[in-house]
Order: C-alpha cells, then structure tokens, then sequence
C-alpha cells in the first residue's frame, strides 16, 4: 500500500471517548454526530476519511513552512503576530479583490453562518434553507428558537431557486450554499444574479449568504463567485473557508466578503481573538500561492471524474459533482452504507435527509484512496464487478 | 528556530507518496534556508502575553504532530476529545468537567448567552475583563457593574447585593485590568452569598491568572466548581502557558452546567493549538518556572516605580496597574515613540492609572529607561 497513515497518529494515543452532542454543528462533524456516540475515532491506521470533504493532502508548502516559522509567536496574539489577522484580511482581500474593509475573519466559515443567522434572523424573519443543505445556519436557529423554512432540492440535486425566492418573503436570511453541500451541484453565475435580484426587488429586507466553501473546486464554465454581488449590495455576502481547497480544516480559517457595514457587524459578533497566530501565517502564505489551488482542484477533478465513473458502471446514478465529494444515489438508506462501509475502514457521509433513504455522501480522496475505496464499494453495494483502473495522472506514484 | 527538520522527513503524510515525497524533500529545502530578517519591533507590553512564549516541548509536540502536514488537513474533533481528557486528567476530573474555547473568551461569551437573558442580568466589577459584559451589551442583558473597593479590589460584597435575579456574577481572580487578588477565603464566602440571595445565577470565575499568584491566601475554586452546578472557573493557555497566539481556553464545572454552556461546541480550536495545549498542561515545571521568572521581572518593575514616586497595586499577575499621576493617553503615546507599547485607557481611571505588562526582566530594564525619560525622572535603578 503506496499511502500510510502512520503520521497521523504521530502524535495521537486513540481517543477514549466518543464525540458529544456539541460537536454536532462542525462543518465535516456530521458524520460522527448524527450516527450517535459510538463514534470511534477517526483518524485511525489504514482508515480512509471519505466522510468530512477535507482534502486529502492537507496544507500546501509554503503554508506548512510559513506555519513553523510563525513559532516564535505562539505567545502573541494573533493582532500582535508576524503575519498579524490585520495581514490576513489583507491577503484575502488581494486574492478575492476587495479591499480589507470587505473582509471579516471566522474560526471556520462555520463561525461567520452562525453570526449571519444572529444578525439577519429573529423570531419574526425566518431562515430559509435548503433540504438538503449546510445544517450549520438551520441548527443555529433551532438554538436561537427562529423559524426555519427549508426548500428541497429538485431532482437534480439543484437548490430549487424558484421556490427559495418565493419562500423569501419577511424572511431575515436566505441561506444559498453554491456548490451545494451534500448534492455537489453548483448554480451558473447568470442563475445567481437573477436570483439576487429578484430577491432584493421582491423583499429587499432579506439578507443572502452564499456559502462559496467549494468555490476552488468548481469546473463548470458558467460557475462564477457571487462576491461581485456581496460588494453591489448592502445584504449579500459571501463565504469561503480554508478547510476544503486549501486543505486547512484543522486550521479554522474562514472569511465573508461584502459591504464594509455587514463585514462591521460580523467583526461585532465574532469571538474575540477568533484566529491562531500561526494558521494566520500559513493561510498568508497559501494565498499568495493560487498554483497550488490551481494543481489541487486539477488533482480533485481527476480523482472526482475517476469516482463518478466509477459509481456510473456500478449503476448508480451520480449528481453533477463541482465539488470534493459525490452525492451518489445507492438506493439504500445512508445509515446502512455508511455503516457496512465503516465495518470495511472507509468512513464515508451521513445520512442527509430528505435524501436519507437513497443518497449517500462520498468525499473524494487521492486516486489511489479511491481506488482502494471502490474495492469496498463494490462489495458492500454486492456489485462483483472488477474496479475500473484510473487514467495515468500526476498524483498517482510510479511503479 | 531551534526546532530539527527531522520531523518533516521522517514519516509520510497523506495522499500519494510520490506526491508527498516531493512535498517533504521541499520542505526540508525551504527549511534549510535561513529564515527572513525580521524587523525589530517594539516592546509589547500592552497585552499581557507572555514573553517567552510556549516551552519547547509544547512546540516540538505541534512540530510532531503538524510537520507532515495531514493533521493540519483535517478537522480537529479526535484531538479535542484527548485535550479534554489531558486537561481533566491534570485536575484529577472528569471529561465530562471540561469544556474548551477558543481561547477562554469564547466560552465567556457562552456563559453569557445561555445564562443571563434581558431580565436575568450580569453582575460585573465595573473595571474587569470586558468580554462578559461587551457581550452582553451585544445579546441584550442588562449589565449591573459594581464600581471597585477604595483598595481598587472588586467589591465583592456589592456584587453579591446586585446579584439577586441575576443570571451570571462575574469574578475575575485575578482582576484584569487592576492585578489585584482576592483571597479564597473571600471567594468561598462571596459564592456563598450569591448562591443565597440568588439561587439561580451563575458565579463565572475566571482565573486566566491563576499561574502567576504568588499570594499565599490564593485558592483556586475548580475544586468547588465540580461539584456546584452554579460556579464555573475558566482558565486560559494565553498567559502563564505562553500561548495567546494557540487560542485555547477551558472551563471546568459540574457536568450539568458544562453541558449547557458547550453552547458551540469545539468547532473554532484549531489542531495547533489543541495538539500545543495537550501537551502544555502536563508541564506544571514549567509554569513555576514562568511564574518565578515573572515574580522577578515584575517585582524590579514595581520597585522601580515605587523608588520614582509611584504606587501600584499589589500584582498577582504578569502586569501591573500603576498611579503614573497623569492621564494614561500622553504617558502612552510617549511611551509608543520610544518604542514601548503600553495599555489602552481603563475608564473611570484613564486620567491617573496606566496598566503596564511584564516582559523579560532585559525587556523591563529597557522600558524603565523609557518610562523614565516619559515621566521626567532620574534614573534611580539600583
């Protein structure tokens, strides 16, 4: 087997306890929390993590480099750090072509959802959702006791944006994950600007937050970022996060972009001091390096095509993935896959309802995860039939 | 950097081995240029940090864990459950005690969220940390603050006569900004008297200062936290742990209360500062020595003060809170264009008290210098 996972336990004795309820609400969490507390640890010897949509190679270079000689500030605030948060938004702001101004921080874009949900919801403007999406806005309502309205997705997995702008009424915030996690799919730019602008005309109150978690993974040509519409107006914003493409989920780094005033509000709520000292080094230095976005989403694309063919020739039917993971219809409950999976070593997503009874949610690792991955695939869906071999590719080891 | 390259090299990360083979080779390449020049910068001490930052063993534990990079790729949630069992393991608790932050202002603020409401009030020293209350102006509670004692120690007494109907009484213990201390003694019968006149409020003790103490009447009150379902302590790896930069904090209670105030769950720690924690808290030598070493430093500082015709406050922490006779803003800005960073104004004392930090004791001999220059007196340094 050419890949160990040895280094991850480097540092690791196995964890005696499951997770807790609170760990729930993790962008990647899903997995362990609505399957229950038995949860065993995740990152044991020769499993493969198909469930969290991380990338499966963790930080570029020049984060991990820039990460260790930002020792010498682990004792500093990340204000007073060399990068500081200050030189964060600033080369976020230069990577996304904003100004800082345009620019808030969050320990995971999960922080900056949250905040959203406080600052455009009540318990008179309800949230409006997908289903299935992103849980992470709908359970901070369900904290907060907002009401929640939550559209299906149509056949396609498509977030239904007809029904969405029609279910926007008083509503306080319009949650529009693109790509949409789990179903994969992605709305054309052209579908999202009219959509934005029908929403504002019809009940310009509403405030919309499109979740770009996946954006660097998107292959399709008519996607394009909706941060030119968070700068046009005063409640749209956009979120990112460094845990997918840049492969910095441990890192907790996540950001909006929109009008100075929404960014203000959501630097009011965010947890005081919500960055680490040195992931702000490393994120700084990943920025500044979009080749290796660009070799990392190549990588992706030929991992995803490999995997989606694969499912096609066991039959299943497979949603247009622009993302790091496959919504795969298997045309059994998730629980069940998902388990028999777990009995073999690959953790693979939860269960997504509506979609619970017949979709299941796979990560795409390395071709080589993969293609091990589909051994266990194959035999856990009862299909006999030979893995098909990958094409030649750059991530693959010679033999 | 003292830290080895051998970490890098020696295992292999995730994803294919050819393509992280390159990886590593490219990183103990980058490794072995030397690192960039760095600007000199000025002193800080505005912001309590300390000095010396995390121990080496801290550091070689997140270079180990983090050097091949995977851990760093993926989300952190096995490695928050070894932190709680490491931090419960030091106070001979439960997991089911300890709930994390990032840093102890996050869990602030959740103690803030789930306990007060707009009519269940926060109790405050009306100079204390300000996360708690900031909060609260933020969710819409009310806030009592109580003004300091004459000896500029929270009032205690006041605080628990403001208590009743209130959701959470806040002690900070040390006090942030004045470095003054109040004695267990104190505290038991203060949580006492609030747990009377208010059944239902919350005594938030934050000890983020614990490590530097040296007063001997000092007690923590984790041990009580355990047991009471209305005290909970909060501690943090920013200070005497040299980690402000890790973002890792703690609270410690009843498993009921903890429970309730894991409002967030862990999802803002990141693996760094996990991983650095996880193996801070084991090292108690290491904190004594930081505290001895503060001890030093701030007892020449305070010294030097006095001998120039300043009083402070008796510190229990790595800062002091000093009578500079004038208003905190000139002494501050002075102070900036000699290169030393000092605190921000701590309303209703910014026109006589300045709150400064304890760096190295070099780093103090050089503030005095300016310090000296800015108040216009003779060097008198023994």
């Amino acid at each position: 087997m050419p890949v160990s996972r040895r280094s991850f336990l480097h540092a690791l004795s196995p964890a005696p306890a499951g997770p807790s309820s609170a760990f729930v609400a993790a962008r990647g969490r899903e997995a362990h929390a609505a399957e229950g507390a038995s949860a065993p640890a995740r990152r044991s010897a020769g499993v493969l993590l198909l469930d969290s949509n991380e990338n499966p190679l963790g930080p570029g270079r020049a984060a991990m480099e820039a990460l260790t000689r930002a020792f010498v500030d682990a004792g500093r605030y990340p204000t007073n750090a060399r990068p500081s948060t200050a030189d964060l938004r600033e080369a976020i702001a230069h990577r996304v072509s904003v100004r800082p101004e345009n620019v808030a921080l969050g320990a995971g874009s999960w922080e900056l959802l949250r905040s959203a949900v406080r600052l455009h919801a009540s318990s008179a403007r309800h949230l409006v959702t997908a289903a299935p999406t992103f849980e992470q806005p709908e359970k901070m309502a369900e904290q907060l006791g907002i009401g929640v309205r939550r559209v299906p997705v149509d056949k396609d997995g498509r977030i239904d944006l007809e029904a969405t702008a029609q279910a926007a009424r008083w509503a306080g915030l319009i949650f529009f994950c693109n790509p949409n996690n789990p179903t994969s799919t992605v709305h054309p730019a052209r579908a999202v600007t009219e959509f934005v602008t029908r929403v504002r005309k019809e009940s310009p109150d509403t405030a919309i937050l499109i979740d770009e978690a996946y954006h660097d993974y998107v292959t399709d040509p008519g996607y394009a970022t909706a941060v030119p519409l968070a700068l046009e107006h005063p409640n749209v914003v956009v979120t990112r996060t460094l845990s997918k493409a840049y492969g910095m989920a441990g890192m907790r780094i996540g950001y909006a972009v929109g009008q100075p005033r929404a960014i203000e509000n959501f630097n009011r709520w965010g947890i005081t001091f919500n960055q680490n000292s040195l992931a702000v080094a490393a994120a700084v230095a990943s920025l500044g390096d979009p080749a290796h976005i660009d070799a990392e989403r190549a990588r992706n694309t030929e991992a995803r095509a490999f995997t989606t063919r694969f499912f096609q020739d066991l039959g299943c039917r497979v949603m247009d993935s622009q993302a790091n993971f496959l919504f795969v219809e298997t045309g059994r409950p998730a629980r069940e896959f998902k388990e028999a999976c777990a009995r073999r070593g690959i953790l693979v997503g939860r269960a997504f309802p509506p979609l619970d009874k017949s979709h299941a949610r796979v990560s795409i690792g390395t071709v080589d995860e993969m293609q091990r991955a589909g051994v266990v695939i194959a035999e856990v869906l009862g299909a006999g039939r030979p893995v098909p071999a990958a094409a030649s590719s750059p991530s693959r080891p010679p033999r | 950097m003292s830290f080895t390259r051998r970490a890098f090299v020696k295992t292999v990360g995730v994803g294919s081995a050819a393509f992280m083979a390159a990886r590593r080779s490219a990183w103990a390449e980058l490794l072995q240029a030397p690192a960039p020049a760095r600007a000199p910068r000025p002193l800080l001490l505005h912001n309590n940090e300390n000095p010396l930052g995390p121990g080496e063993a801290v550091l070689e534990a997140v270079r180990s864990a983090l050097g091949q990079g995977g851990p760093a790729g993926r989300y952190p949630w096995d490695d928050v459950t070894q932190l709680h069992q490491a931090i419960a393991d030091r106070f001979g608790v439960s997991p089911e005690n300890v709930v994390t932050g990032c840093g102890s202002t996050q869990i602030l603020r959740e103690a803030v969220q789930i306990f007060t409401s707009p009519v269940k009030p926060l109790v405050a020293g009306q100079l204390t940390y300000e996360e708690c209350a900031g909060y609260a102006d933020l969710v819409g509670t009310p806030v009592r603050a109580i003004p300091l004692d004459r000896s500029l120690k929270l009032d205690l007494e006041a605080m628990a006569d403001a208590a009743r109907g209130a959701g959470v009484a806040f002690v900070n213990n040390p006090n942030n900004p004045t470095a003054t201390l109040l004695s267990g003694d104190a505290m038991d019968a203060f949580i006492e008297r609030v747990h009377t006149a208010a059944p239902d409020a919350v005594v938030l003790i934050d000890e983020a200062y614990h490590d530097y103490v040296t007063d001997p009447s000092h007690r923590t009150q984790i041990p009580r936290a355990v047991k009471d379902p209305r005290l909970v302590v909060a501690r943090t790896f920013s200070k005497a742990h040299g980690m402000a930069g890790m973002r890792v904090g703690y609270a410690i209670g009843h498993p009921d209360t903890i429970k309730r105030l894991a409002w967030e769950g862990p999802n803002a720690l990141n693996v760094a500062g996990i991983v650095a924690a996880t193996a801070s808290i084991k090292d108690e030598a290491r904190l004594r020595r930081e505290s001895a070493r503060n001890m030093e430093a701030r007892k020449f500082t305070l010294d030097w003060f006095s001998r120039a015709g300043f009083g402070g406050t008796d510190s229990q922490t790595n800062f002091i809170f000093v009578d500079i006779k004038r208003p905190a803003k000139g002494f501050r800005d002075a102070c900036r264009e000699q290169g030393v960073l000092v605190s921000r104004d701590f309303p209703p004392l910014e026109k006589s008290y300045m709150r400064i930090s304890i760096g190295t004791l070099d780093e103090m001999k050089r503030a005095v210098d300016v310090f000296g220059n800015v108040l216009g007196v003779k060097a008198k340094a023994a």
